[in-house]
Parts: structure tokens; sequence; C-alpha cells
């Protein structure tokens, strides 16, 4: 941990910056953990999905009397059984609606009493298509006269209304005409891009892409649900927001939202992907069949029918004033999102362009684009590794070719605290400076120069702003003398065990004391998504309130006893006392017992907090990579991994380091491994694990963490919200090691293949 | 992911297991790393799965210098049986799959099942191994070279099984052995694995086998390799390796570079092993 000045000491007794466990890992570990597909249910149905075969289709005849023949098999539903209300976008469309948009799309839905009757009924579903031609590669269904990705429009959803506004943007003249797949064109400006790139000493330009990515998490999407005696609908569901799955239910089915219960089960990984995207379509199957119902994807269904990572094409020119300042910017982005358009990851990519850096001028030009493949979703800082893979590679381009430091050429381009960005908005405290330092000051680094041939070392940078929300917590105290804090947010990442670890602090008792209960809809405090880098930072801020407000009412109630004013007392070895006075104290048991009484006038102990932290705490984020490539075959190696991150404050360095060394192997799995390949025709190449390579261990090197600490102004304790800038720079980092060894790629994964062409042209 | 309904046997005796094995629609199953995922996505949908496990040798020896390895010894057991394994099939086994896989799946199960890309056949065809067969009419030796007739497709008959596989003795001259293979990044199948053994004297190369296997049919020997091989002192192939049928692809170009890296890294190593340096 490198602490910085401003990340000030922390008393001997702080629980702060201890290595703990999170609570959960134990049984996770060792198969303990119910997830939803484990929880039992009576009277449940189990659902088979049947899937288009084809990538874009109109289905002409579904005959269901075979699969209803089999023992067992209850039901087949098609869209038009569903009861669907409202809504919009996929959520409105869980099964076809006639028309089939991608291949692996569910077109009906066989429900039986045995998952392994369903699968019987779900081959016996005859369906028809009539083929219609699918829009399969982005750029070409840009062209006027390409292919349709769908005919027929249900609704559209709105934009990015998951991640909130990007900025100034007008949308694009007609001055060119395109196809109508081509749902979003914009242009996105700052300053004046023409005459500052013209001003410009040095250009550099190229074409980057990168495929669709699937989050990869190791549980499929799985939900069940049980329609209620009263009109509404329980859901116990693998999601990262209970309170969002809830209000998308209540749209798509025209329920009272306090009649949808959503209760979180075990998340077995998400990574931005389980928001709402399986529930409408076993919640209609419920409604439906007026039955518990569950829905679990097979992996390759999960593939085929998920809602994966879009893919991204950019053509990038970055120039540079003679002293090395970045005078302009330009980007032509065609982002293909899928048939789906919503959740806004087209906008979010274009907002990310910029990255973490001044410009005298910026100008985004983003087409996003409707194709013959599922609808595209979150991951992890969406958009934000893509962008920095291009830009990242493009200045280390410069730094070599015009003989610049690479940490310097950064960071004398980095916007400071308080500097307009080029989205308009003002740039939040941030600790880059210090992430540099850590870097330039490295061995790796500064071996660089002196390593054998076809070795290299790559450096890149990232710095994701997150979101904010307002967040509420409650905290009780409990007559054992610990405390009980009560939330909403679904634990994606090991929160639960960072709130333990904040509310312990707040209220000066050991961790071990505090337990913590996400509750579901219907007795939660209202709660956000988990995501965005928000937990940790918003409810965090939340529970940290809400154990100094029951931790006065405990002082207070200690100092009538005492008759000491309250602000003398300390909570020391789970007793209130005078401070430095260990024979006047009194037990917390105590207290909790008194103010639970009869008759005696007290009031029950029970903080609350609520916070809205009043602007952004961005993580700066830096990675080293080292690695060797076997210019005989193209195969990269790599050697060293350096993951060096501003965490604001360490609560909990384990979780941390998780966060860090998660975000490097995804990092890493984009830059060699990870692609979703379609054919021509729109069909999934790489629909399991035994197509899609994955980032394993075995392929991972040892990795060095470096946590750096520059603490935010409203974070609790000053910690920052880090999951999302974990992943952006290292699949540029790679990239960087890989043109220093070898030649420079723009096309992710960098196979083995794919740097052997390039080696040789 | 849920197979088809099927029956599951688990004879006694070599003879209950023909007898089952008599439905046509049966299958033999024999660690069931692949048959198994076939199942689960309805690409196989036997009658009824005969697990021969316990009734084919699971044995690992050395017989008058050759080397029995029972058909149903799982990789791992063959990795740590303590028998001197020749370093090629060792190797391969080491590269199949993961632990779990390597835990169950068999040695005789992966030469039936004829994967274009079983790894061990590579060092199997290398080292001129034998495969004795059972069936209800009587036993046969088969070379292992003759077992291989297709994608999936073997010599064998319906009811007929692997017993063992035979590694003849080595010659009287140093002989080395290796297997190097490139594999895909997501299944760990080679795209690429050669396997070469030689036999040196007076520092050149004797004797020599050479094997490929993912990128053809079938795992073959390649005897256009074998004599370019033959008489070499240095480890430098000819710039091209005919004879082998490449499986067309996006990619065959550099499948076929591939090919000749893998070529002359299995015989640079072999031919050091042999010549006992260090490798």
């Amino acid at each position: 941990v490198t602490r910085t000045d401003e990340a000030t000491a922390i008393a001997a007794d702080s629980v702060l910056g201890k290595r703990r466990a999170r609570a959960d890992a134990w049984s996770k570990v060792t198969g303990g953990a119910e997830y939803v597909a484990d929880r039992a249910l009576a009277a449940l149905l189990h659902a088979r999905p049947v899937v288009s075969p084809f990538a874009h289709a109109r289905i002409t005849r579904v005959d269901r009397s075979a699969a209803l023949q089999i023992p067992g098999v209850r039901h087949v539903l098609v869209y038009e059984d569903l009861p669907i209300r409202g809504g919009a976008g996929r959520a409105a469309e869980p099964l076809a609606s006639g028309e089939v948009v991608f291949m692996g799309q569910p077109v009906a839905l066989v429900l039986a009493e045995t998952e392994a009757a369903a699968e019987d009924g779900a081959e016996l579903v005859e369906v028809d298509y009539d083929l219609l031609d699918p829009a399969v590669d982005p750029q070409a269904s840009v062209l006027p006269g390409a292919p349709l990705a769908r005919v027929e429009l249900l609704s559209e959803s709105a934009d990015g209304e998951m991640h909130g506004s990007i900025g100034k943007a007008r949308t694009e003249t007609a001055e060119e005409e395109l196809s109508a797949n081509v749902y979003e064109r914009r242009i996105f400006t700052s300053g004046q891009p023409e005459e500052a790139l013209a001003a410009c000493s040095h250009v550099f330009k190229r074409r980057f892409t990168v495929p669709w990515i699937h989050q990869g998490y190791l549980e499929p999407q799985v939900a069940m649900a049980s329609p209620d005696r009263d009109g509404g609908v329980s859901i116990y569901t693998s999601t990262q927001g209970t309170f969002y799955t809830r209000s998308v239910i209540a749209g798509v089915f025209d329920i009272p939202p306090g009649k949808v219960r959503v209760e979180a089960g075990t998340l077995g990984g998400a990574f931005g992907g389980k928001i709402a995207l399986i529930e409408p379509l076993v919640v209609a199957a419920a409604l439906a069949a007026k039955r518990p119902v569950r829905v679990a994807w097979t992996r390759s269904e999960d593939f085929a029918a998920g809602n994966p990572a879009p893919s991204f094409d950019v053509e990038l020119t970055l120039g540079l004033t003679a002293d090395g300042r970045f005078g302009a910017l330009d980007a032509v982005m065609v982002v293909d999102t899928g048939a789906f358009t919503d959740n806004g990851t087209a906008s979010l990519a274009a907002a990310r362009m910029p990255g973490p850096y001044r410009f005298q001028a910026t100008r985004v030009k983003l087409r996003g684009v409707r194709t013959n493949r599922p609808g595209a979703g979150a991951y992890r800082a969406p958009g934000g590794p893509q962008c920095a893979f291009a830009l990242e590679s493009l200045i280390d381009e410069a730094a070599q070719a015009l003989g610049l430091d690479p940490v310097e050429l950064r960071r004398m381009n980095v916007l400071a605290t308080d500097e307009i960005a080029a989205s308009g908005s003002r740039t939040a405290g941030h600790g880059m400076d210090a992430v540099l330092d850590t870097v330039a000051s490295h061995p790796l680094w500064q071996r660089r120069d002196e390593l054998p041939a076809d070795q290299g070392i790559g450096l890149a940078i990232g710095m994701h702003p997150g979101q904010t929300m307002g967040a509420a917590a409650s905290c009780r105290m409990d007559p054992d003398g610990g405390m009980t804090i009560v939330h909403g947010y679904v634990d994606m990442t090991g929160t639960d065990a960072t709130m333990q670890v904040i509310a312990a602090e707040a209220m000066g008792v050991a961790p071990d004391l505090v337990r913590v209960e996400a509750r579901d809809t219907r007795t939660a405090p209202p709660a956000g998504l988990s995501g965005g880098s928000m937990v940790t930072y918003c409810l965090g801020s939340a529970v940290k309130a809400a154990a100094l407000s029951a931790r006065e009412q405990l002082l207070d109630m200690a100092a009538g006893e005492l008759e000491i004013a309250a602000g003398d007392l300390e909570v020391v070895d789970g007793a209130v006392r005078p401070v430095g006075s260990p024979a006047q104290a009194i037990a917390i048991t105590s207290l909790v017992a008194k103010a639970s009484g009869l008759g005696n006038g007290c009031l029950p102990i029970e903080g609350h907090g609520a916070g809205h932290p009043p602007e952004l705490a961005p993580s700066a984020a830096a990675a080293l990579a080292h690695v060797a490539v076997d210019r005989e075959t193209g195969q990269v190696s790599l050697i060293d991994y350096v993951a060096v991150q501003d965490v604001g404050r360490v609560l909990n360095p384990a979780l941390c380091e998780g966060q860090m060394r998660g975000g490097a192997a995804q990092a890493i799995g984009m830059a060699l491994f990870e692609g979703m390949e379609y054919s021509d025709d729109g069909e999934l190449l790489t629909g399991s694990f035994l197509t899609y390579a994955m980032p394993r261990s075995e392929r991972l090197p040892d990795m060095e963490t470096i946590i750096v600490e520059v603490p935010s102004e409203h974070g609790a304790f000053g910690a920052r919200g880090i999951g999302e800038s974990a992943i952006v720079p290292g699949a540029a980092a790679v990239a960087n090691a890989v043109a220093a060894a070898a030649t420079r790629m723009s096309d992710l994964p960098m196979t083995a293949g794919r740097v052997w062409q390039a080696l040789r042209s | 992911v849920i197979p088809a309904s099927c029956n599951y046997e688990r004879p006694a005796t070599i003879g209950d297991a023909f007898a089952a094995l008599a439905d046509p629609d049966a299958k033999v199953l024999a660690g069931g790393q692949s048959l198994v995922p076939m199942m689960k996505l309805r690409l196989a949908r036997p009658s009824t799965l005969v697990d021969v496990c316990g009734i084919v040798g699971a044995h690992v020896e050395q017989i008058g210098g050759a080397l029995h390895v029972g058909a149903g010894v799982t990789y791992d057991e063959l990795l740590r049986s303590g028998a001197v394994v020749p370093t090629a099939l060792a190797e391969a086994a080491r590269s199949v799959g993961d632990l779990q896989i390597r835990n169950a799946g068999t040695i005789g199960g992966a030469l039936a099942h004829a994967d274009p890309a079983c790894d061990i056949a590579a060092p199997m065809l290398s080292l001129d191994a034998t495969l004795r067969l059972q069936s209800p009419s009587g036993e046969r030796l088969v070379a292992i070279d003759e077992f291989f007739t297709g994608p999936y497709t073997t010599v064998l008959d319906a009811q007929e099984l692997v017993m063992e596989a035979i590694l003849p003795a080595p010659g009287d001259h140093a002989a080395g052995s290796a297997y190097v293979s490139f594999e895909d990044l997501a299944s760990g199948y080679p795209i690429v694995g050669v396997a070469v053994c030689v036999e040196a004297q007076d520092g050149r190369v004797a004797r020599c086998g050479a094997a490929v296997t993912g990128v053809g049919p079938s795992p073959t020997r390649v005897p256009a390799l074998e004599a370019a091989l033959l008489g070499q002192r240095d480890a430098e192939l000819p710039a091209a390796i005919d004879g082998v049928e490449l499986l067309a692809g996006e990619h065959a170009d550099y499948h076929r570079h591939l090919l000749r890296v893998a070529a002359n890294r299995a015989f640079a190593c072999a031919a050091d092993r042999a010549q006992g340096r260090a490798t």
C-alpha cells in the first residue's frame, strides 16, 4: 500500500486496512452457498426454451402438440400466451414476437414437472420459419440498402436510462444516407476540433476493433417466480439489483411495484450482465401457468441469448502540439449493440473515448448499429477498456515516435482536479499523479530497456468515472453487543464484508460483531443497482452514517448514566466509558438491554443513514505488462503483470486486491483470448467454453498489486469505488507490451495467428 | 444439458459386456469425458451405457521390455504409475484437458473415441504401438497405424473392446521422444500436435517415428517426415512437410506453418533427449 500525505494516519486500534475474509467465502469455496437454482420450491414448474437456429426469420407456425404428449409437460408457451402489458425493449419481448432477431433467441418455453421432461418436450416443439436476410457485419449494416436487422419494431427502450447523462451531444445531421439499422447517430464535440487538429504538429491515426465479449460469469442466468394470491409476484433471482428488477417487472406486467417482491440469491458472478434480463420471461411464464416457474439457462443458451458487451470499431486520430500536449481527438465509432438497443451501451462507449485526458478539442462521431445478435449489455466499466485500448495504444505510439517518456506524456495531459472535461463535467479529485509516480519508480518499468529480444513492457492507464446514487441503511444494536446493518444492495464483489468494516470502525467495535443483512424489496431500505463502482462509495457512506447515528444514541444513553457529556465518551472493548477511564465503563450489552427494557422510558437504539455523494470519486488505475512474443508462432506469453490503483482508502486489502486481480484477469482475457465470433449467417461460433476462450488461471501470470491511497472527499473514510477502473487499462498495457516486443496490434484479441500474420506482413 | 433417458450397465465380466453390446444402440462407457458431454447436448443418444472400466485392463507394466497400458488406465494413473513411460506419451497425457478430465478419461476410451485431435494418439503412432482388441469371436492385435479409419471411426467391430495398448521395447540405440502441441485456447485440444521419437547412433538418426494429430481426419504417421529425419544430425527440417492431410479452414496457412514449427521443436527435443542433452 502506497499511502499519500492526504491519506492521514489512522488510529492504532482501527479496523480499516486489515485483511479479512468475506463472510461468504468459506461457503462458496466448499459448495455450501445456496444459489438460486438450488432452492427447492413446492409445485415448481421447470422450463426449457425452444430457441431459433436462425439469426433472422419470421415464425410461421409453432406446433406444440407432440411436446404436450410428453408425460409431465404442462405448457408450451409462445409470445402470444404471455401477459405482457407494458414495458419496452427486450424486457417486453421475452419470447420472439413473430420475428426472430438473433440465433438462440427463445421462441417458445416448455414448462414441465421436471427439467428432463421439459427438455424432452422442447425437442418435440416444431417451429417453421421463413428466413430473412440477416444483418451481421456492423460496417456493412450501416450502409443504405443493407438487410434490416429488424423488419418490424415493437418498441424502443429509453437509451442510457441506467447510466445517466453523458454530456453534450448533437444529433448528426443527415448529410450521409445510412441504413435504418443505424439507430443512433450523434456527434459529441468540445472546442473547435477541425482548427485544433490543423494546429497539431504530430498526428497519429489508427483503426481499432474489439469484438463482442461475454461477461463469463460462472453461474448462467437463472430466476424463479411465483404468482402471489394478491395478484402480485415473488421473484428469487440472480441479479445485481432487486429494486431495478422490481420496476422493470412492474412496468412490463402492469403490477403495482408494492406487489412485486424481489429477493436476490447468492450471485454467481455478474459483471454487469445480470440486470433484469431473464426475469421478464420467468414472471411471464409463472403468471401464464399460475404456478411457480424456474428458468435456468445452460451455458450455451447464455452465450447465445445473454447480453454481452457490444463490439467496438473506432477510427481514432490523436493530434499533439509541438510540446506534447494533446491538441485534438477525433473518433469515428461504430458500436454494434445487436438486435436490441437497451442499456445505452453505444453512447456509453462514446462518452469514454477521451479517457482521463485534457484535449483542446474533441469530436466523437458515434454510430450505434443494430444487427442480428442478442442485445448488448453492460460489462464492467462499459466501453472503458475498449476505448482505453484504442487511445492508450495511440498515446504509446506517439510517445515512441516522438521519443517522449510514456509516463510523463500521460501525466502532463491528465485532467487536473476541477478541470472541465470534454464531456463538460468538472473533474473530481483523483490520484492519477500518485499512481503514475508508483509506475515510474517500479523496477519492472525501469528495466524496460534492458530486456532480451522479443520481450517488451507496456504501460497504460485508465480512470473510470463511476457514478453516484442515493443510498440508505439502518443500524440496529443487538443484545449481544453486536449490531445489524440492513440495506438493499446485492453483494456482487464482497461489499457486505466492506460494510461490516465500515460499521465496525464507525462504532468502535470489532468487525465480527457486525452482521450485514441485504434484504429483499419487501423490507429493505430503497436501493439502487450494484454497479457503476457505486456500492462502497455510496452505500458505504450511508452505512457509516447509520452506525454513527446508533453510536450517538448509545453515547447519549451512557452520558445520562454517567452524567458526563457524550463528547467525553469513547467506545472501547465493547463498552462505553469516559475517555481513558476503564473503571467507569458500561458494557454495550447492558445499555442495549436497558434500551429495550419495560417502562423505563428508554428508546430502542437504531441508527439510520442515507446519503448521495455530491460528486464522483474516480479511481485512477495503471497496468504494467511484461510479455514475450514467440516470433515463430506469434504466441504472446505474459511474464509479469503489475496493477496499480488508487482506492482512496483501503478498507480491506484482500477485497481491493481481489478487485484488481479480477479486473486484470478480465483485461488480459480481452487482450489475448476472448471474442464472440459469428458466421456470415449470424450463427454464433463460440457458444460454449469449448470454443470461447476465457482467461483461465493457468494462463495468467503471477500478478503484483500495488494499492495507492489518495482519499476521496465524500466516501466513507476516503474510500473510492474501485470495481470498474480495475479492468480499464490492462488490455492496452498488454498491447503496448506486444508493440514493444514485436509489433503493434490494432485488433483484439491478439491471438497467436493474428500476431503471426502481423509479423509476416 | 440433460441427456435423453438411457440405461446404465456395469457388467462384471467381459461376456456380460459383449451381451449388453449386442444391442446396436448401446455404447461403451470408458471414462465418459467425451461421450457424456455429447449425450448432454443430445448429439449422442445411446440406449444403454455399458461401463467397461472394471473389465478392460487397469495395468501399466513392463513385460519383456514392452510397455503394456491397460485400456481402463486413466491419464493420471498412467502419469503416476511409476513405470517408464516414453516422454512423448507422458507429455501428451499431461496436455490432455484438466485435472478432472485426466482423473476420469482413459487411454482406451480416448483411442476408441478416435477424436481427430486426440493427443495421445500421436505418441502412440510414433512409438509403433499395437492395440489388443477383444470381441465375442476372439482376440486380435492391430497396429495403431491401421486402427483409425476417419473422424470418430476405427476398425473396432460393434461388440469389440480395446483391452490394452502395447508399446514395443526400445531398440539398442539411445532413444528419445517428444510431443509438442499448440492448443486451441478455449478447448485445449491441439490445433497441431507432433510426436517424434528417434533412436540415435553416432550422432545421427538411425530410426525414427513421427506422427501428427489435430490437423486431419485422423491422427496419422507422417512417412515423409520420418524419411526426412532419417540420417539427420541437426534439427533442421525440410521447408514443407508433405503427406499430411490438413483439414481445410480459414487458418490453413497458419496451421501448416505451426505444423512445421511443432515438428522442428519435437525433433530437436527428441534428438536432445536421445543424446542425453538436458531438455
